[in-house]
């Protein structure tokens, strides 16, 4: 059978997933990158290799997500996309009445305005990390909660009390004052929730048109705590489709089998258990001082990038 | 007396030839490069606005190596907290133990200073006029340069060959000294730009930049925004540049010409640029341009104080709106994800209203 890949490496999970020449989702991997986004790819196509059965054969691969350059690089991608761009199309695939998509990850948080199946407007947390999954990831730990159990927890609460949300170190410590002042476990848990929902309203969601529908995506959106304070700060109903925390990564697929021309440039399952690295040199050609960076695979240089004027990425292959 | 002065994208090549004709001794600022904006942010208090942190920077290496007067343009009446550059860099340079003095003008004593460098530089009105004349022709030069680039940039056949002709250009531009060398120089790399390969059908989408002007002219702070826009296939405008900004205020009626633009958005002057930034908006949107991008420093009042409005044309005119606001700690990676999915959104856009 010919499949699809779709990368999405993200700052804190990584994700895989197949699709088949009729759009089906076949298999989805979610796992966390734990800071080394090569590992992590290496193991999730050995994950990926031992789920599915002998006969499929990738024809195409799209990588997106903060390290998508560096995961193009080592998985061999088609096509390498922006994460914006990879969720407006898994999102659009499979949800197309869609209108506003709210992606909240490991580190960035986003919203897309869709008509009319087109994205016309966008935007990305821009300074602030509060409301994203590291930052709940942390209270959580804070509280002695297992993330996992932070759901129940927070729908528990009745009255959720008010968690200054402006920024992390703000609603840190106005959760730490909470606490000693007295105030039950689940309704700071359900506060800290509203809090992160309004922060990103009012940061990343201003001046925003928000329509229904309004999708929910990212590892966050597995809260559900976060989805009933996004419900009640709305007002509106908020889905969480299938696939939500691996929208992106269909989204890669899909644009890599609709862009795909030729041959693919996948290196094939080989790629998990070779010897890739990743060094970095200055350039000091010019004062622009470029760190360019180097990707190694078995000690051969397979690309280099991040340069400002093309000296070293000319280089490259095409 | 040796002066330096503030880095400002190519610019600098011109303002280098000026005070050479004044009869200065100069030492050139260090290029902004990430590490000129380490060092300057370092220094400078951490809410001031972005360029000024930049320019510090761009003072230190010369400092270092002999210049003991810094030369800065002051804006008085109104505009912006541009106007306390001088005061605020001399004040930081001294408490970091540089002894430097900022030469100031302002459009107030500019006359009575220039006297004072003819007197002690022994220039004659003759020499001065030359110098503003050759600074003028060079500025405009700098300026065709960069339009030429982004003409070219996205529709050249092999990619880099228009960067190779502006960077060319540029560094024989350091050497030209006469109008003379400067118009063989014009009509040299006129000549290189028409020989560069096109794709002349190439549908190619126009994209304006808009907003603070030293981040709208300056590739050093805006990481190189015109080439990267280019080289993703897209025709960059910007009308906004030195020419522009000199222009504003000849003949004085433009001022009110200005504001009759953008009356139905905004009814007053907000200081900087910001009315401009409406004025171009509505510019480009007329002109059926495919997007618009915003560029400011991090904390600029004026052009903070716009975006509203300029969100609501952006709504109203259904023209796509980015706006990007830069400082030391701006990451490139992050302006390259949304850059990228912006060209997306207007490709997408663009296929559809040609689709239907």
């Amino acid at each position: 059978m010919k499949t699809y890949l779709g990368v999405d490496v993200g700052s804190v999970s990584t994700k895989l997933a197949l699709i088949d020449e009729k759009n089906n989702a076949l298999e989805s991997l979610y796992f966390r990158t734990e800071g080394d986004p090569i590992n992590a790819i290496q193991k999730g196509l050995r994950r990926l290799k031992e789920k599915i059965s002998k006969d499929i054969k990738i024809i195409g691969v799209g990588t997106t997500g903060s390290a998508r350059y560096l995961a193009g690089v080592v998985v061999g991608a088609d096509l390498v996309k922006n994460e914006i761009s990879a969720h407006a199309k898994g999102v659009n695939f499979f949800v197309p009445e869609v209108r506003t998509v709210i992606e909240i990850g490991g580190q960035d948080s986003k919203i897309i305005i869709l008509e009319n199946r087109v994205v016309v407007d966008f935007a990305m947390n821009l300074i602030c990390a509060a409301g994203t999954g590291s930052f709940l990831d942390a209270q959580a730990f804070r509280l002695g909660i297992p993330v996992e159990k932070f759901s129940q927890i927070a729908l528990k609460s009745k009255q959720p009390t008010i968690v200054g949300s402006r920024c992390t170190v703000f609603a840190e410590s106005d959760m730490i004052h909470k606490q000693q002042i007295g105030h039950s476990r689940e309704d700071i848990v359900a506060g800290l929730c509203h809090g992160l929902a309004r922060n990103f309203l009012a940061n990343v969601a201003k001046g925003k048109k928000i329509s229904s529908p309004i999708v929910f995506l990212g590892g966050v959106s597995e809260n559900l705590g976060m989805r009933k304070a996004f419900e009640n700060t709305l007002g509106e109903k908020v889905i969480v489709p299938k696939y939500n925390t691996v929208m992106g990564a269909l989204g890669a697929a899909l644009l890599a089998k609709e862009n795909i021309q030729g041959k693919t440039k996948f290196r094939g399952w080989e790629v998990s258990d070779q010897d890739i690295k990743c060094t970095s040199f200055q350039c000091k050609g010019c004062p622009n001082l470029c760190e360019v960076i180097e990707a190694h695979i078995d000690g051969k240089v397979v690309s280099r990038w991040n340069d400002r004027c093309g000296k070293y990425s000319s280089l490259n292959p095409q | 007396m040796k002066i330096t002065f503030a880095d400002w994208g190519n610019y600098t090549i011109a303002f280098g030839s000026l005070f050479q004709k004044l009869g200065f001794e100069f030492i050139f600022p260090e290029k902004t490069n990430p590490r000129v904006i380490e060092e300057g942010a370092k220094l400078s208090p951490e809410l001031f606005c972005f360029p000024l942190k930049v320019n510090i920077g761009n003072y230190l290496p010369a400092i270092k190596r002999g210049a003991d007067t810094i030369v800065m343009w002051e804006n008085i009446g109104g505009s912006c907290r541009m106007r306390y550059y001088w005061v605020i860099q001399e004040k930081v340079l001294r408490e970091a133990g540089f002894k430097v003095k900022v030469l100031n003008f302002n459009s107030q004593n500019l006359l009575s200073k220039i006297r004072e460098i003819q007197k002690s530089n022994q220039i004659s009105s003759w020499q001065l006029l030359g110098a503003v004349r050759f600074f003028f022709k060079e500025i405009n030069f700098i300026e065709k340069l960069e339009e030429k680039a982004q003409y070219f940039r996205p529709r050249e056949k092999e990619r880099g060959q228009a960067d190779q002709v502006l960077n060319e250009t540029l560094k024989k531009l350091t050497q030209t000294t006469n109008l003379k060398e400067l118009s063989e120089l014009k009509k040299e790399s006129w000549q290189k730009f028409s020989e560069i390969k096109i794709d002349g059908n190439k549908e190619v989408l126009k994209v304006g930049i808009i907003g603070e002007i030293y981040t709208v002219v300056d590739g050093g702070v805006n990481f190189d925004l015109d080439k990267k826009l280019g080289t993703m296939g897209l025709n960059v405008h910007r009308k906004l540049n030195l020419t522009q900004h000199l222009k504003g205020g000849f003949p004085p009626w433009n001022e009110w010409l200005l504001q009759r633009k953008v009356n139905s958005y905004l009814k007053t002057t907000v200081g900087g640029h910001g009315r401009q930034a409406i004025e171009e908006m509505l510019d480009y949107s007329k002109k059926g341009f495919d997007g618009v991008i915003h560029l400011l420093p991090f904390g600029c009042m004026p052009e903070i104080t716009v975006r509203p409005i300029l969100q609501k044309i952006s709504q109203e005119k259904e023209l796509p709106f980015l706006s990007i606001s830069l400082d030391e700690q701006t990451a490139e990676v992050g302006m390259q994800t949304r850059l990228e999915a912006f060209v997306d959104l207007m490709k997408s856009k663009q296929q559809l209203t040609a689709n239907s």
